[in-house]
């Protein structure tokens, strides 16, 4: 996952315009039939580009968990995050007015859809929150050989 | 039951909102029933699934844990042993030297089980609530050292049948929890044994959203830890290798082995799967009339919560009267109209193998895999949309035919024992979303109820204890007779804390599913059970 990762963090870089991103191809991938957005698809993923609107670590909107609203050029976005805590956990905070580019794509979630993220980043850090088959990553997902070991002592 | 896959938390989080100043406190009733200490005698094999924060760490872990302890009747723990599984790492039959318990007339207690090892002594903390002498539901609470939450029960073993020959016939198995990458990963089936040895079987898995329908379940053995000859005689422990997964298992008796993965048969890291495989004395034939369920996972899209209980009724291959409620991710939906053309069943004489299907929209498609233990109850998977990989939820549960209705005030009465699990979200400094554990006694009179909780939540390692709570049942969903069993409002006041909305399906007058209905108060996805006391 982490050799996947390495060319879009080199591109995040060079990237600048605050704009939403749809890219031709992303866009001719988009599914007609949406039983395919019940699959994280990587050829779908969507560059979005914006300013921090509102931060919540614990949004009252489904799907639980975290949920940052962009501005964007084409309006606002509601980016599901996953945990905060690994956010947290990776020092990665997030405040109103804070300049951000998210990759990610649309996924089903009952009737509707809702929009994952798959990297957060802000200025030259990047936080994968989730793993690039689109399951989202937890602190415990991450854990060293050493932190595992430690868990033997747990009762 | 209910293992919610959920996410590790930091330890600095603030107790929020989740329980707070809503609401008004309520005095816990004093304590009335038949229960004493002597009801707590003998040995017992016990399961919680739950989470851990380590001593001196910032981040918790899913943790699930069996054992068996010993009571004496009076107080005492007098010895037993536990195996651990903290995702994936393992601690294997650890010593249970010691404890105390106490039970109060209700039913409700606490236990305390001395644990030791090599590597680490300390003392592990239970709620408990009886609902028999033979058994009971229990939550961690765990605050010295580590830090620790999970929901589970225990129940009476029988040392006389404490070996691996007890373990002979075709059995109905659910294991569930993360697979050796931490992803959630859910296994049904049944395996068929002589003396102890597997000698085959079929399964149904779904890893990580991938489905893996009627697998063939390998042969292997079921046999004396070599390391901890003296658990068998002791506790009813010992080994058994199950499609290339060791597993520590614990006999209960002839019907019943509860089991825990402790190591991959190839030296890679462990799954950490937990589960009671139960036995199948005959095959059922197909099932008629009305069925209860519940599931409880992970929707792996959102990393969130997911629960389906519902019920309906079947026929031969007609499913009818299906109703449905979803809890995905913190977004509640109630169905109570299906397409007419897809409902159906589908079952296999032969193993007890069926698949349920309908839908309530194009979109919303449902499909689960069952395996009756007997006509009456077994364990389901969700497969939905369609049985066909890649699904996006990992789920499993109960099935279990429903009797005893219509259920009214004159059969759901008396005391019961009363547990959830799931997630919830605080408010606070750091809002975040974590586990929550409740376990109570509550007693239903005219479907009013009035109880005694614990509450466990990890969002801000808040733990309450002996906290008043009053309720209510209300049965006016479903067909509106009560006969499906079904009460749309089970309200939940626990002090000082905004009314807790439920959903419930009885399973008959003294068994219920439930899981929240909406976010009143706090976002939650948690599900439960209610079980009355004997």
């Amino acid at each position: 996952m982490k050799s996947k990762n390495r060319p879009l963090l080199l591109l995040f870089m060079l990237a600048g315009s605050l704009t939403l991103c749809l890219s031709a191809s992303a866009q001719q991938g988009m599914p007609s039939d949406p039983q395919l957005l019940r699959t994280y698809n990587a050829s779908r993923e969507i560059s979005a580009v914006g300013t921090v609107v509102k931060y919540d670590t614990a949004s009252t909107v489904p799907p639980m968990g975290a949920h940052v609203t962009l501005q964007t050029a084409a309006g606002q976005v509601d980016v599901h995050l996953g945990n905060a805590k690994l956010l947290e956990a990776n020092h990665l905070t997030l405040n109103a007015g804070d300049n951000v580019r998210i990759i990610g794509e649309p996924m089903a979630f009952g009737e509707g859809t809702y929009f994952a993220a798959r990297i957060v980043q802000k200025g030259t850090q990047a936080v994968a929150v989730r793993n690039a088959k689109g399951f989202p990553l937890t602190t415990a997902s991450t854990l060293t050989k050493a932190q595992r070991e430690a868990l033997r002592g747990v009762r | 039951m209910n293992r919610f896959l959920t996410a590790a938390v930091a330890a600095a989080s603030l107790w929020g909102a989740a329980c707070s100043s809503h609401g008004s406190t309520i005095a816990p009733p004093p304590p009335a029933g038949k229960y004493s200490n002597a009801s707590l005698n003998g040995t017992y094999a016990f399961m919680t699934s739950g989470e851990v924060l380590p001593t001196n760490a910032t981040s918790a872990v899913p943790m699930v844990r069996v054992g068996s302890f010993v009571a004496d009747g009076s107080g005492h723990i007098t010895g037993g042993v536990e195996d651990v599984n903290a995702a994936g790492t393992v601690s294997n039959a650890a010593a249970i030297t010691g404890g105390s318990y106490s039970i109060a007339s209700d039913g409700r207690g606490t236990l305390s089980l001395t644990v030791v090892s090599s590597v680490f002594n300390s003392t592990v903390n239970f709620a408990i609530t009886l609902t028999s002498t033979a058994d009971g539901l229990m939550i961690d609470e765990t605050t010295t050292g580590q830090v620790s939450t999970g929901s589970g029960n225990f129940m009476l073993q029988n040392p006389s049948l404490f070996a691996t020959t007890a373990v002979s016939g075709n059995y109905i198995f659910d294991f569930s929890g993360l697979d050796s990458a931490g992803a959630p990963a859910s296994i049904v089936g049944r395996f068929s044994t002589t003396s102890g040895s597997i000698t085959g079987g079929i399964d149904d898995q779904n890893d990580n959203g991938t489905l893996t329908p009627t697998g063939t379940v390998l042969t292997g053995s079921f046999t004396s830890d070599p390391q901890n000859a003296n658990t068998l005689a002791g506790s009813g422990r010992g080994l058994v290798t199950i499609n290339g997964e060791i597993f520590a298992f614990y006999i209960v008796d002839a019907t019943r082995v509860r089991l825990i993965s402790v190591a991959s048969s190839g030296g890679a890291a462990a799954d950490m799967l937990t589960g009671d495989a139960v036995l199948q004395a005959s095959v059922p034939a197909s099932p008629s009339g009305s069925f209860a369920f519940l599931v409880a996972g992970s929707d792996l899209n959102a990393r969130n919560g997911l629960i389906r209980v519902g019920r309906f009724d079947v026929s031969g291959s007609t499913v009818g009267k299906i109703l449905l409620d979803v809890n995905d991710a913190g977004n509640e939906i109630e169905h109570t109209t299906f397409t007419s053309s897809t409902p159906s069943v589908n079952y296999d004489t032969t193993t007890g193998r069926g698949v349920v299907s309908f839908s309530a929209s194009t979109l919303l498609q449902y499909s689960f895999v069952f395996y009756l233990s007997s006509s009456t109850s077994g364990v389901i998977q969700d497969v939905s949309p369609s049985d066909t990989s890649p699904v996006s939820q990992v789920a499993d549960g109960s099935i279990a035919a429903q009797t005893g209705g219509p259920f009214t005030s004159s059969n759901i009465t008396g005391p019961y024992a009363m547990n959830w699990s799931g997630l919830v979200t605080s408010g606070g400094q750091f809002a975040n979303t974590d586990e929550e554990d409740l376990l109570a006694q509550e007693t239903s009179t005219s479907l009013n109820l009035t109880g005694t909780y614990d509450l466990f939540q990890f969002t801000g390692l808040s733990l309450g204890t002996n906290l008043g709570s009053t309720g209510s049942i209300n049965f006016n969903g479903g067909d509106g007779s009560g006969g499906d069993g079904k009460s749309p409002t089970m309200n939940v006041n626990l002090s000082n804390a905004s009314a807790i909305h439920m959903v419930v399906y009885f399973v008959n007058p003294q068994l219920a599913f439930f899981a929240n209905r909406d976010n009143n108060g706090a976002s939650r996805i948690v599900a439960g059970i209610l079980k009355a006391q004997q």
